[in-house]
């Protein structure tokens, strides 16, 4: 019989390795599609542009909460360590969680995180009981800081948010794998692809996050079957073992008993 | 035409005034409610969507974040405007101005990507009907706009979008609902049971009942939400468009469309929050900075307004006509309002009449009378 391969995070256990955004989508009922069709147990909101308070995006919010999923509010819009915290402190109050997707944008133009504010806001909501899920950069030694700062899952990109370049830097993240063994890592942002999902997940990532991707898709909802299926089959794979790749060919079938007039050919 | 003298349509916006004009074009008697002072134009701007609204009517660039049948809806009513408006005209004169000169989909150079998949999405909407487009470089678009910065080396240009003059439309379809003897009760919030108008102090009986209440109806259609929506209205004597112009940026999507006297309107912010609060600073700043980019020229702009308003969505942001007994309900128009208000108006009438035209299926539904 075999155990279930859960994601563990924070010691909380989930089936589904997909963590969905909720901004970008067409309409509410697209995104209510394909968070459905994702299978999709934990996805992201912003408070800054979704807000429940007084009752205001009351009706949007509703609709994610009809979703049925765990909610990981993210600081996105953030530049300092300060105003992460403060937002990440609202949320909890508004979301009833504790549990915050930490975001500090270090330059405007391609999202890249602040490694430095980022570390600093970590470290203070570790300290105030948050669980913190951080989007970083693929630097290896920011990761361990995290870690080091009490982070229980790190989530490096695979490319700017929204661009769509997939894993750019494979050295980096496979690095990082191979050197944090002990701490979920989540690839977030940077993914256009399913096969690019599959490929993060192939090399032992713990799951994958994304959200234009599906949104900006024709067919949101196909497009998150697409990915969830794309990463079911890279952790699949990842768990079978991939054969090692080598320069020279290797026949599958021995050529020795072949008759000769095949061989030559 | 239907067994249906006397007709209550309660919302005198867009879609109230274009049903009411065309009703009381028939022998019909038509009663307009309105919560609002119809004479008061401030407290009207305040709030009817159609009145903060730029007055677009592209069903191309509209369909790019919707679906096709928002494009049927368009391409209908972009043939129906002119006819609306020279009915409009024949009525009292005032001309409403109607510009056909299509619109132009321009981009930063770093923002080159959102722009090839707004081309890669209209080549695909091309296949499905017949859309046209066509690709241009920067001395077209010089050609076609000569005050655009010159940073722009790339776009589309969209040649069947048009706009109106919104305020001038809403204006002169008051002044037609006048002239057909529509009666007019506005100051006056009412609520809807079947076919019964309720308001303080009276109660009316109707053949029909039209609401036509946008976000205003949210108390009764629970399914419906309002979407924040900040638009600037600026006036810049040293720059001239002849058509709407769309710019890409990787975070939202933002339109100038050239009014009368000078006058634009930037818009417009897409936020999920029924917050009617005014402008944000961030909102101000994105809005400003796009009309910056646009030409150093909007440096010296007058900011005449900042408008917030919030667009009446169901879960799908489409449109829907919902008939339940004699009471129907005409909402959900999001932000397509000018783009597929006279589709909507023409589908009714056809239903009307005791026909089924072309977007009768997805506009339609028909539920069992309740209480309410």
């Amino acid at each position: 019989m075999n155990t279930p391969d859960l994601l563990t995070l924070y010691g909380e256990t989930f089936n589904s390795r997909f963590l969905l955004g909720t901004a970008l989508y067409r309409s509410p009922e697209d995104m209510s599609k394909a968070i459905k069709a994702s299978h999709s147990e934990f996805i992201t909101l912003s408070l800054r542009r979704q807000n429940p308070q007084q009752n205001e995006g009351e009706s949007f919010w509703q609709l994610i909460k009809d979703t049925g999923c765990k909610l990981l509010p993210n600081t996105a819009g953030c530049r300092s360590a300060k105003e992460a915290i403060n937002l990440a402190e609202m949320s909890r109050e508004l979301f009833e969680t504790n549990w915050i997707k930490l975001e500090v944008i270090g330059d405007e133009y391609n999202l890249q995180p602040d490694p430095f504010e980022l570390l600093i806001a970590a470290q203070e909501l570790i300290k105030r009981g948050f669980k913190v899920l951080p989007y970083c950069t693929d630097d290896l030694v920011l990761c361990m800081r995290l870690k080091d700062a009490g982070c229980q899952a790190l989530m490096p990109w695979g490319a700017p948010i929204g661009t769509g370049q997939g894993l750019l830097n494979k050295y980096h993240l496979s690095a990082l794998r191979e050197r944090i063994t002990d701490t979920p890592l989540i690839i977030d942002a940077g993914i256009r692809s399913p096969s690019q999902a599959a490929n993060a997940m192939e090399m032992g990532y713990d799951a994958v996050l994304l959200n234009t991707a599906v949104a900006k898709a024709d067919d949101p909802a196909l497009m998150a079957q697409a990915f969830k299926l794309a990463i079911e089959a890279g952790r699949s794979a990842y768990l079978a073992g991939l054969m090692p790749a080598r320069q020279t060919a290797l026949p599958s079938t021995p050529v020795l008993g072949q008759p000769f007039w095949h061989q030559n050919k | 035409m239907i067994d249906a003298t006397n007709i209550a349509i309660v919302g005198a916006g867009l879609v109230g005034r274009l049903l009411a004009v065309e009703l009381s074009k028939h022998s019909i008697n038509v009663t307009l409610y309105e919560k609002d002072n119809l004479a008061n134009l401030k407290d009207q701007h305040a709030s009817a969507a159609a009145f903060t609204a730029a007055g677009m009517i592209a069903p191309i660039s509209e369909t790019i974040d919707s679906d096709i049948d928002t494009y049927h809806l368009g391409a209908t009513s972009i043939k129906l405007w002119p006819s609306i408006i020279e009915h409009l005209k024949n009525q009292h004169l005032q001309q409403v101005e109607f510009q056909t000169n299509g619109s132009l989909i321009i981009a930063h150079p770093q923002d080159q990507a959102e722009l090839d998949f707004f081309k890669l999405n209209t080549e695909r909407l091309t296949r499905r009907c017949n859309a046209q487009f066509q690709a241009v470089d920067d001395s077209q678009i010089h050609s076609l706009e000569p005050d655009l910065s010159s940073t722009f080396k790339q776009g589309l240009f969209l040649p069947d979008e048009a706009q109106i003059d919104n305020r001038q439309l809403m204006s002169s379809l008051l002044l037609a609902c006048k002239a057909q003897n529509v009666s007019i009760i506005d100051n006056t919030p009412v609520q809807i049971r079947n076919n019964c108008v309720v308001s303080k102090d009276t109660q009316h009986a109707f053949d029909l009942v039209f609401d036509c209440r946008g976000f205003g109806a949210k108390q009764q259609l629970t399914n419906l939400r309002g979407v924040r929506g900040e638009v600037l209205r600026v006036s810049c004597d040293e720059f001239t468009l002849s058509r709407p112009v769309r710019l890409m940026h990787p975070r939202y999507q933002l339109y100038l469309a050239p009014k009368p006297n000078k006058h634009f309107v930037i818009g417009a912010t897409q936020i999920e929050s029924e917050d009617q609060s005014a402008v944000s600073v961030q909102s101000m700043m994105e809005l400003c900075s796009a009309l910056y980019s646009i030409s150093p020229a909007f440096a010296e702009a007058r900011i005449l307004e900042q408008n917030t308003n919030l667009r009446p969505a169901l879960a799908n942001n489409k449109p829907c006509i919902q008939v339940c007994d004699k009471h129907i309900s005409i909402n959900g128009l999001f932000r397509h309002g000018y783009l597929i208000a006279p589709a909507i108006i023409h589908s009714v009438m056809s239903w009307l009449n005791g026909k089924e035209c072309q977007h009768f299926n997805h506009l339609f539904t028909f539920t069992e009378q309740s209480h309410a």
